[in-house]
């Protein structure tokens, strides 16, 4: 094709979306809708990863080791807890340190410190922090294998819990996606076809003169596809606007809930190229399945 | 160059079949002048019809420049049809294209340069005198202005064939001359035309000043064809052998 005839059929398909601009602004509403309940999904699954992950980190399993523990028998432990598969991080905490810990938290009521001084109830302990919560549970196995361990305490239930949420969530926000893609393509394969169903005659006698179909097809594509990216681009604002207050509201009014995963949402910085290409791509995509299914039935003059 | 061999079309209605032409056979070559004339319903837009692979025969085939058009595959189909310049009894000018871009549509789908499309569009029009009604829709003309951006919009890409149907069907009598006369012109230059009118005065009179072929179809049969006087004899034993077997009215 001449770079000519690329202009120019480039031009018929804008000059042919304004001319629809009914049509188009309905459709291209619905796309921005669904686009706008993608992103929304998106946005809700990165941060479900994002606390899960946060709450993975903020996790320390507790192993607690005999009373009578001798010296060698901790050295011991600490460094077969730390060649433990998924264990990142250990420290330990003697019962000292504990003592003073509580000591401390009831300075104003009692004198703990020298209460306990020749007889320290508290169990010499290491604080472990697994990769992902995932693995929790295995680990937590291993550590009770260990010599001198009285006690692991892992906290399964919580993390058990965030990691189906997220599984949830994730598979809901891909039926989301889904569903809503197939709608768009209906959408736009509809407007294109009442389009092409209006020029049809048109259309025979551009085949009559000899026109080729993708000649023909041409400006319908481009309409197809410049509407998707101008739904892409009103979506991109809207969603990445909405999101960046969002993220304010939360980070500026903090709550209990909000502090237990970290207090703040991830930041609009890192995931609005994600949103932006990601729309654009659907509404390309999309577009293109839409109008190619819809051109075929009146070109064969 | 167009050549029908045993070509028989009949068209299906919803209650019926509606036989347009029967048993067809006729070899046009490169360069010559072909008048069709014929009643009306005689079948002459089927014939063209078929050449420009509007309709598709029911029997026998059509072949241009020796390529069967039954068996030409889709893709090509275009490019065929490049190669000609069809002027429709109906027009079909493109409503939501002004004059100059409807001719200029035909020069584009063929491939040819913007320069080339901005230089040609005014002189084609200008050949039918419609130089000053550029930039009007069609619905802005009158009927035989339309036939004329037609006519214009059939030579302006430089087809090896012209094919007319009743191209001065509503045109008054000096104006059709002259689009005639444009015709034979382009003609000398070695491009087939095949015209297609009823206007049989017109057709003796420049049929014997340029010496035209002239094919007669009645009833979707040839009844004459001057390049071949022996047709005629042919047609009237036919007519004559299906009255005895009882299938004419008379
Ligand atoms: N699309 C169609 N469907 C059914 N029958 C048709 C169709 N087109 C033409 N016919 C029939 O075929 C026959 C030949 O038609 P055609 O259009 O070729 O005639 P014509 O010689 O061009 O007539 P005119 O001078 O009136 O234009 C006619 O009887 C007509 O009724
Ligand atoms: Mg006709």
């Amino acid at each position: 094709m001449r770079f000519s005839s690329f202009t120019y059929l480039v031009g018929q398909g804008l000059h042919n979306l304004r001319a629809n601009r009914l049509m188009t602004f309905a459709s291209m509403g619905v796309l921005t809708v669904c686009m706008l309940l993608i992103g929304a999904a998106y946005l809700l699954g990165v941060n479900i990863d994002a606390m899960v992950e946060y709450i993975g980190d903020q996790n320390e399993t507790v192993v607690y080791m005999n009373l009578d523990a001798t010296e060698d028998q901790i050295a011991a432990a600490d460094s077969a807890i730390r060649s433990t598969a998924h264990v990142v991080g250990v420290t330990y905490v003697s019962p000292q340190e504990v003592l003073s810990i509580y000591s401390d938290m009831l300075a104003d009521y009692i004198d703990l410190e020298s209460a306990f001084s020749s007889d320290n109830p508290f169990y010499p302990n290491y604080r472990v922090v697994v990769d992902s919560p995932d693995n929790i549970p295995t680990v937590k196995q291993q550590l009770e294998q260990i010599d001198g361990v009285y006690r692991v305490n892992a906290p399964l239930d919580l993390s058990n819990i965030f990691v189906s949420l997220q599984r949830t969530i994730s598979y809901a926000c891909y039926a989301v996606v889904g569903v809503l893609a197939i709608v768009s393509i209906v959408v736009i394969n509809n407007t294109i076809k009442i389009t092409v169903f209006n020029r049809r005659k048109e259309i025979g006698i551009m085949k009559l003169v000899g026109a080729t179909n993708g000649f023909i097809r041409f400006p319908f594509f481009v309409e197809g596809v410049t509407s998707g990216l101008i739904s892409a681009a009103i979506a991109s604002g809207v969603v990445c606007g909405a999101y960046y207050a969002l993220c304010r509201w939360y980070a500026e009014n903090p709550t209990t809930l909000s502090q237990m995963f970290g207090g703040q949402l991830v930041p609009l910085t890192e995931v609005w190229y994600y949103i932006v290409g990601g729309f654009a791509l659907l509404g390309f995509v999309l577009c293109g399945i839409g109008t190619a299914t819809s051109i075929r039935k009146h070109l064969n003059v | 160059m167009i050549d029908f061999e045993h070509v028989s079309k009949t068209y299906e209605t919803h209650n019926d079949e509606n036989v347009a032409l029967e048993d067809i056979n006729i070899h046009i070559d490169e360069g010559e002048f072909v008048f069709i004339l014929g009643h009306s319903g005689a079948g002459k837009s089927t014939f063209l019809k078929l050449i420009q692979m509007e309709e598709k025969p029911t029997e026998g085939r059509v072949l241009i420049n020796g390529q069967d058009l039954t068996k030409i595959k889709r893709r090509k189909v275009p490019y065929l049809r490049r190669q000609m310049g069809v002027v429709f009894q109906d027009f079909r000018l493109i409503p939501t294209m002004t004059v100059y871009e409807n001719v200029a549509f035909a020069m584009r789908v063929t491939n040819i340069s913007t320069k080339k499309i901005k230089a040609r569009v005014p002189f084609a029009l200008s050949l039918v005198g419609l130089e000053d009604k550029m930039d009007r829709l069609p619905d802005e003309l009158s009927g035989g202005e339309q036939q004329r951006v037609a006519v214009a919009r059939a030579l302006a890409h430089g087809p090896k064939i012209i094919i007319a149907d009743e191209p001065t069907g509503n045109i008054d009598p000096e104006m059709s001359l002259d689009i005639m006369q444009l015709f034979e012109a382009i003609n000398k230059v070695n491009i087939t035309v095949v015209v297609v009118t009823h206007e049989h005065e017109l057709v003796n009179k420049l049929a014997a000043k340029y010496n035209n072929r002239v094919i007669t179809l009645a009833d979707g049969m040839v009844a004459s064809d001057t390049a071949h006087p022996e047709v005629a004899r042919r047609y009237a034993a036919k007519v004559a052998a299906r009255s005895h077997d009882g299938y004419d009215d008379e």
